[in-house]
């Protein structure tokens, strides 16, 4: 078991409140990411998870105990610092070792599960090397083993691949996840990207300025997001959110939109446009698009069709508007009821100039 | 091909280059060289005086001008000290104990003060500070006669802790230990607590191992400063029994007739600083490697 519960958190620094009124359930057996940009709070949380930066009031429960300001090594947490946090002058092993030493583990319990651990991430042959003569990648290596020999409920990463280079990220990912499957422990994982975050995710929370904006599925932030700060803070390129009218505004993804040299039938916001900039990603190629008024907007396309300069009509369907209300917030189909949105929907029709 | 071909050179000409690369090298660093090795000789030239010296007879050493080495080499300044009825064991095993004691309790007073002001959060801990370096700025010779007041009250004149007592915390090595402490990032110190390490162990495991320079540092001055100490011991004894080998040393010089002998007491000297020596030869190379080594940043 390894359920989180915050309970009407918060915490200050002084007098600078980081963190109000927090409600938040991290299920057990769940890899949930904390995404959010930078200084929103994400590391304040994770560590009062962990126990080395309590809250200021509030409760923190761990499978139903209230763990607000119990010491640190009493927890059943392990945790994966951005920066590796690991002892300079121990050895590989001796790093690996000290928190089970410390718990008064007998050596051969200790030996069996360095081995079996070491095995795992790959560090057998470097158990008797210091730290420094090893790689990035190695040393993120014997922070993840020295979490995981602890076999914790609750495992707790802060950025851990931050400061890996992009090819050894993408490789981590994969293990991280992998590694989830096989231990089914709770996962809590801090991160600024919104790749990693939707790529690792069972369940994402985002945070902005010490408030939790939308915590759902992968699927569920990235198909029905709560604000326009959501919408465009997943998805890359971001979401475009135009003006609808004099209250509300209205977005479409870069990769929901048809482009095309003729309008396409049913489509409902349908713009005659430029292309300006041509991006080609090999895979994918990004177009911006002016309009006639100015504007410009992302588009992503698979086929690689069109250059700076062409003359294309932007299409998009019912299903890939999103409707905004003036602060932000989204305007969902059934809180306002079908015909409102109907008119909504009519609206973005009329701004067509196709 | 290469549109330049004609702008590069032959192996001929690119030899020639490099050698007046190197060269050119040589001048530019010379003048710096000039001063290092003028820095080395002012520091090595008295030590150099001191064993010479040692190896004279007494005429020699006073010749004008002075030789350079000796040029008949004796050892029997050394065994005029043998001969001069002084308990030079007994002086040295008062060394021994007085500096020994004197860096244990150091430790002791250090590490936990060190520790408090670089990590932890307390009431006047400025203030504190500030006395601790007010303490640093002092020197001996303001404080000796209230200290002397104070140990014989406290009947201690005829024991040796005078010269140990007042010299137990050491406010040059607290201050050197904190700054090596506040040094070590707070998630190291998390990461231990995280893994169920207590403040003594992550002192002892984490913090002191990653100050070993300092503390190495700390221990050579302690030890050099301690053992050398010539006018605390000479102010706070008044029994040979207590007194250190520095002491001694001076004994010789006094012995003698009229003139002083310079060769018989450069001879003390070098008995006097052969402990330094040897500890510094065999310590060597751990203080140079803990002088290279750096953590991981
Ligand atoms: N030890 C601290 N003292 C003062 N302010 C802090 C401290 N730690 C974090 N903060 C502040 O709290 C806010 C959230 O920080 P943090 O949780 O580290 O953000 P994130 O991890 O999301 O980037 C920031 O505004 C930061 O300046
Ligand atoms: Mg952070």
């Amino acid at each position: 078991m390894g359920e989180i519960v915050f309970h009407q958190v918060e915490k200050s620094f002084g007098s600078n409140k980081v963190i109000e009124n927090l409600d938040l359930t991290i299920r057990d057996g769940t890899f949930t990411v904390l995404v959010g940009a930078s200084g929103c709070g994400k590391t304040t949380l994770l560590r009062m998870i962990a126990g080395i930066g309590p809250a200021t009031s509030g409760q923190v429960l761990m499978d139903g105990k209230d763990i607000t300001d119990l010491e640190p090594g009493k927890r059943d947490v392990a945790m994966v610092f951005q920066n590796y946090a690991i002892y300079p002058t121990m050895t590989v092993r001796e790093n690996i070792e000290f928190g089970l030493k410390n718990k008064h583990i007998p050596k051969e319990v200790r030996d069996k599960r360095i081995q079996e651990v070491c095995a795992s991430v790959g560090l057998t042959e470097y158990l008797d090397r210091k730290p420094n003569t090893l790689s990035g990648g190695q040393r993120q290596r014997i922070a993840l083993a020295r979490a995981m020999v602890k076999e914790p409920k609750v495992f707790l990463m802060d950025e851990p691949l931050s400061n890996l280079d992009a090819k050894l990220r993408v490789q981590m990912r994969v293990e991280l996840i992998h590694l989830h499957k096989q231990l089914k422990t709770t996962f809590v994982y801090v991160t600024h990207d919104q790749v990693e975050a939707m790529s690792m995710a069972d369940d994402i929370v985002i945070m902005d300025k010490g408030k939790i904006l939308q915590q759902g599925t992968p699927e569920q932030i990235y198909h029905d997001p709560n604000n326009t700060y959501i919408a465009q803070f997943i998805g890359s390129p971001a979401m475009n959110v135009l003006p609808l009218d004099a209250e509300n505004r209205f977005g479409f993804r870069p990769e929901a939109v048809q482009l095309t040299r003729e309008k396409v039938d049913g489509a409902r916001y349908c713009r005659k446009g430029v292309i300006q900039v041509r991006e080609m990603l090999g895979s994918e190629t990004l177009y911006q698009v002016a309009f006639a008024d100015g504007q410009t907007v992302s588009v992503k396309m698979l086929n690689d069709q069109y250059r700076s300069g062409d003359h294309v009509v932007l299409n998009v369907g019912d299903n890939q508007l999103y409707f905004f209300d003036r602060d932000g917030q989204r305007i969902r189909r059934a809180a306002v009821g079908d015909a409102q949105y109907a008119a909504l929907l009519q609206t973005a029709g009329g701004m067509s100039d196709v | 091909m290469n549109t330049y071909s004609d702008q590069l050179a032959s192996k001929e000409e690119l030899r020639r280059i490099s050698r007046a690369r190197r060269r050119a090298q040589f001048m530019r660093r010379l003048p710096g060289d000039i001063v290092k090795l003028a820095i080395v000789i002012l520091f090595v030239f008295p030590f150099y005086w001191m064993i010479s010296t040692a190896f004279k007879s007494y005429i020699e050493s006073i010749q004008t001008p002075p030789t350079l080495w000796p040029h008949t080499f004796t050892l029997e300044n050394f065994s005029a000290i043998g001969e001069m009825n002084i308990d030079l064991p007994m002086y040295f095993k008062n060394s021994v104990i007085i500096t020994a004691t004197t860096i244990v309790l150091q430790l002791l007073i250090m590490i936990p003060a060190a520790y408090a002001f670089a990590k932890r959060d307390f009431p006047f801990k400025g203030v504190l500070f500030g006395v601790v370096l007010l303490a640093f700025m002092i020197p001996g010779q303001l404080t000796y006669i209230s200290i002397y007041l104070m140990m014989a009250k406290a009947k201690l004149l005829q024991t040796l802790w005078p010269q140990i007592l007042p010299f137990g915390a050491n406010a040059f090595g607290i201050f050197m230990l904190r700054q090596s402490f506040k040094q070590i990032p707070e998630e190291i110190l998390e990461s231990a607590r995280l893994d169920s390490a207590s403040e003594f162990q992550i002192i002892m495991r984490i913090m002191l191992p990653m100050s070993k320079s300092a503390m190495i540092t700390i221990a050579m001055f302690s030890f050099i400063s301690i053992w050398n100490n010539y006018f605390w011991p000479l102010v706070m004894t008044t029994n040979e029994a207590v007194r250190p080998l520095t002491m001694a040393i001076q004994k010789l010089r006094d012995s003698g007739d009229n003139a002083i002998r310079w060769n018989v007491l450069m001879a003390g000297n070098v008995i006097l600083v052969a402990p330094v020596l040897v500890i510094y030869m065999f310590a060597s190379k751990k203080i140079l490697k803990a002088f290279a080594y750096n953590g991981l940043k």
